[in-house]
């Protein structure tokens, strides 16, 4: 599961596409924050010691909308996924967001029933 | 680590989000959800409503963050004075690793 930035989905589908991680499920925009990760204009601002700026720290955090890609696969593509997905995201600034990984206990394809590895391939 | 999620009323997210903020746990995605409960949707006349609007808040933790990450949260959602149906639900899966995509870290 990896939350990135909205404007890094369609990087993050064609290098998934590229790596043959074809298949994925994606939320619409969701909303999220960092960690203390206040918006680069102000922390400019405070570097600069703007009084608009500084009222800003300490407050709550802007949410930035954001995007969910949730992938299943099996344990073996696991590192080539995270490889992916972080190449596909990074920018030099803070805020590309976060990947993590979830154990799966079971997973089943509808059309056929199969269940585990077999119902990834 | 710990995965939360957390499926509260809408209308109580901002309080919950401020209240995490002040606790320390600052890093919180939130994903606009519909959704029913054990009450099967709120029933008025005839109609009954079983897509009610929900929010549902994802945040990682230390497994040691555990209580304290769910009484705040639990706290800030719960209807006052003493909580009613749909309030929402609280579930708690493990998590076996975190990247930091900027930093490229394995870290949470």
């Amino acid at each position: 599961m990896a939350i990135i930035r909205i404007d890094k989905m369609n990087a993050t589908k064609t290098a998934l596409s590229a790596a043959g991680l074809p298949s994925m499920t994606a939320t619409g925009k969701v909303f999220g924050r960092g960690k203390g990760l206040w918006e680069a204009k102000v922390l400019e601002g405070v570097k600069a010691d703007l009084p608009e700026a500084l009222v800003h720290l300490g407050k709550e955090p802007r949410l930035r909308p954001q995007r969910v890609v949730t992938l299943v696969v099996t344990d073996d593509k696991l590192n080539k996924a995270v490889e992916t997905i972080i190449e596909a995201n990074q920018t030099p600034e803070p805020g590309d967001g976060k990947i993590f990984v979830i154990p799966l206990y079971e997973s089943v394809r509808v059309r056929t029933g199969e269940t585990g590895d077999n119902s990834l391939d | 680590m710990l995965m939360i999620r957390a499926i509260i009323r809408p209308d109580k997210s901002s309080k919950v989000l401020k209240a995490l903020f002040e606790a320390g746990y600052v890093a919180v995605t939130k994903i606009p959800v519909v959704g029913r409960g054990k009450q099967r949707g709120i029933k008025i006349g005839d109609v009954t409503y079983d897509e009610l609007p929900k929010e549902m808040l994802i945040m990682v933790i230390k497994d040691e963050d555990k209580e304290f990450a769910v009484t705040t949260i639990m706290e800030a959602a719960r209807t006052e004075p003493k909580g009613a149906y749909g309030d929402g639900k609280i579930f708690i899966t493990p998590v076996e690793e975190a990247y930091t995509i900027s930093r490229g870290t394995k870290e949470l």
